[in-house]
């Protein structure tokens, strides 16, 4: 297949979506409009379940097997980079050098670090509440973790990070999430059906069935899934050589 | 559109567009400066937009903004450590001037919030956006002495 | 508000496509994240601005520096072995 055979072949394709995104367009309703059916009945039905959060009525509950679709994504593909960042024969790790940091950075690194890991359970914990939920708090989490690498060095880091607890739980929230729905089919229900708990008091952290239950199983698989993402990609950059020679 | 929303509107456009400037063009340190900048001009421009909205849990997004910009900015100056070390950037008064306006900004939500939880956390997230960007740039100016390899 | 929110996405993205170093794009693409996050919020969608934030204010730039040493270490060495 020649160049030109290979552009006449993109400007087709191309040609098509732009059709297909035209067409589409067309039909959109206007910007800002006053009518959402959709909106409307997702609100009620978050009303309805005591969830304040509309989005994580919507992700948790309504769409509760799309999130399990995504949250298998996140995990293969990590999965997937473990796999292919692993030492290979070849290669050699090298203990790294310890980092000269500057005082008030080391001393600000120590210091945020707790906020910041509240700051994402927190995130986490009222994701039925306000904005929020289980993927940003648990990226909030996992990043602040990565403050001992930044203020002082990658061996104070490997210290409080166990790589294989991280991969333990990054499985188990995965199945705590299959479970949570599974429960509501051995309770005669449809799978990931939220009729299980009491749906509680509006805008109270108990609130909203089983939903802050998915948020907190979500909140730590992607905590646990970012965490050893990182590992895999400081272990290549910080301490994995090739062997010399080659 | 409330005097809350055009502030925003102004600090977003004045200050972040500036900073985009300086990010696009020019040598790496102003560059690394640029970002810097921006992380605190956009928190400010969260705060007034929280205000404007008259949402109060919009306020988490310039908290987690306040928490995760500075560290964003700690990555770069680790990571680039050799190249900002040959060249170390020197900001001072559009560091001072940014802050200036992020405190401003803090200073005339709380004063509009009224005591409370509520401005407790808004004085929380203002110190941190403050505090961290001040530590920022100090380790963008050589924050990362000897770091090789690591 | 809106308006402005969305022309600073077009500039910043556009000037993260022009720039060609790496490590400067990754610079570029940190505040883009940030903008991102800003027009996400005046279109009242706080949820997913905040996951914008989470991912593009310091994870982003922290995996694509680490790929960029990665790859940067790599031919120095083939140079001068040691």
């Amino acid at each position: 297949m020649n160049r030109r055979m290979r552009l006449c072949l993109v400007a087709l394709g191309g040609a098509g979506l732009a059709a297909l995104f035209t067409a589409a367009f067309l039909r959109l309703p206007a910007f800002g409009g006053d009518r959402h059916p959709y909106g409307d009945r997702a609100v009620r039905a978050a009303l309805h379940r005591h969830t304040a959060n509309t989005i994580a009525s919507v992700n948790f509950d309504l769409r509760a097997f799309d999130t399990l679709g995504e949250t298998s994504i996140l995990f293969a593909s990590v999965l997937g980079c473990v796999v292919l960042l692993r030492q290979a024969r070849d290669e050699h790790r090298a203990r790294p050098e310890p980092a000269d940091v500057a005082p008030p950075v080391r001393r600000y690194a120590l210091l945020v670090l707790p906020v910041a890991v509240l700051t994402g359970l927190y995130v986490v914990a009222h994701g039925q509440l306000s904005p929020g939920g289980g993927f940003q708090g648990g990226v909030v989490t996992a990043t602040a973790l990565h403050l001992l690498y930044l203020g002082a060095d990658y061996h104070a880091l490997e210290r409080v990070r166990p790589l294989g607890a991280y991969e333990a739980g990054d499985a188990l929230a995965v199945s705590a999430y299959v479970v949570t729905g599974l429960a509501a089919v051995l309770a005669g229900t449809a799978f990931l059906a939220n009729t299980l708990l009491p749906y509680g008091t509006f805008n109270t952290l108990s609130s909203g069935g089983t939903v802050p239950l998915l948020n907190a199983a979500v909140g730590m698989e992607v905590a646990c899934a970012v965490v050893v993402l990182l590992a895999r990609f400081l272990d290549q950059a910080v301490e994995i050589e090739e062997d010399s020679g080659k | 559109m409330n005097g809350w929303l055009l502030a925003a509107a102004v600090v977003l456009t004045g200050g972040l567009g500036a900073a985009l400037w300086g990010v696009a063009t020019g040598p790496l340190r102003r560059r690394a400066v640029a970002q810097n900048l921006a992380t605190v001009l956009a928190g400010s421009g969260l705060l007034l937009l929280a205000q404007g909205y008259d949402r109060p849990s919009y306020l988490d997004l310039a908290l987690v903004l306040a928490l995760l910009g500075p560290v964003g900015t700690l990555v770069f100056a680790r990571l680039l450590a050799d190249d900002l070390a040959a060249d170390p950037p020197r900001a001072r008064a559009a560091t001072w001037a940014t802050v200036g306006v992020a405190a401003a900004t803090v200073a005339a939500v709380c004063a509009a919030t009224g005591p409370g939880r509520a401005m407790g956390k808004l004085l929380v997230t203002g110190a941190l956006l403050i505090g961290g960007n001040l530590i920022a740039s100090r380790a963008l100016s050589g924050g990362f002495g000897g770091v090789r390899g690591g | 508000m809106i308006a402005v929110a969305l022309l600073l996405v077009a500039a910043s993205a556009t000037a993260a496509v022009a720039t060609r170093d790496p490590a400067r794009q990754a610079l570029v693409l940190s505040v883009l994240g940030v903008v991102l996050a800003v027009l996400f919020t005046t279109l009242q969608a706080p949820d997913v601005g905040l996951s914008q934030l989470a991912v593009g204010a310091a994870l982003t730039p922290l995996l694509l520096l680490l790929t960029v040493r990665k790859v940067r270490r790599r031919p120095r060495r083939e140079e001068d072995p040691r």
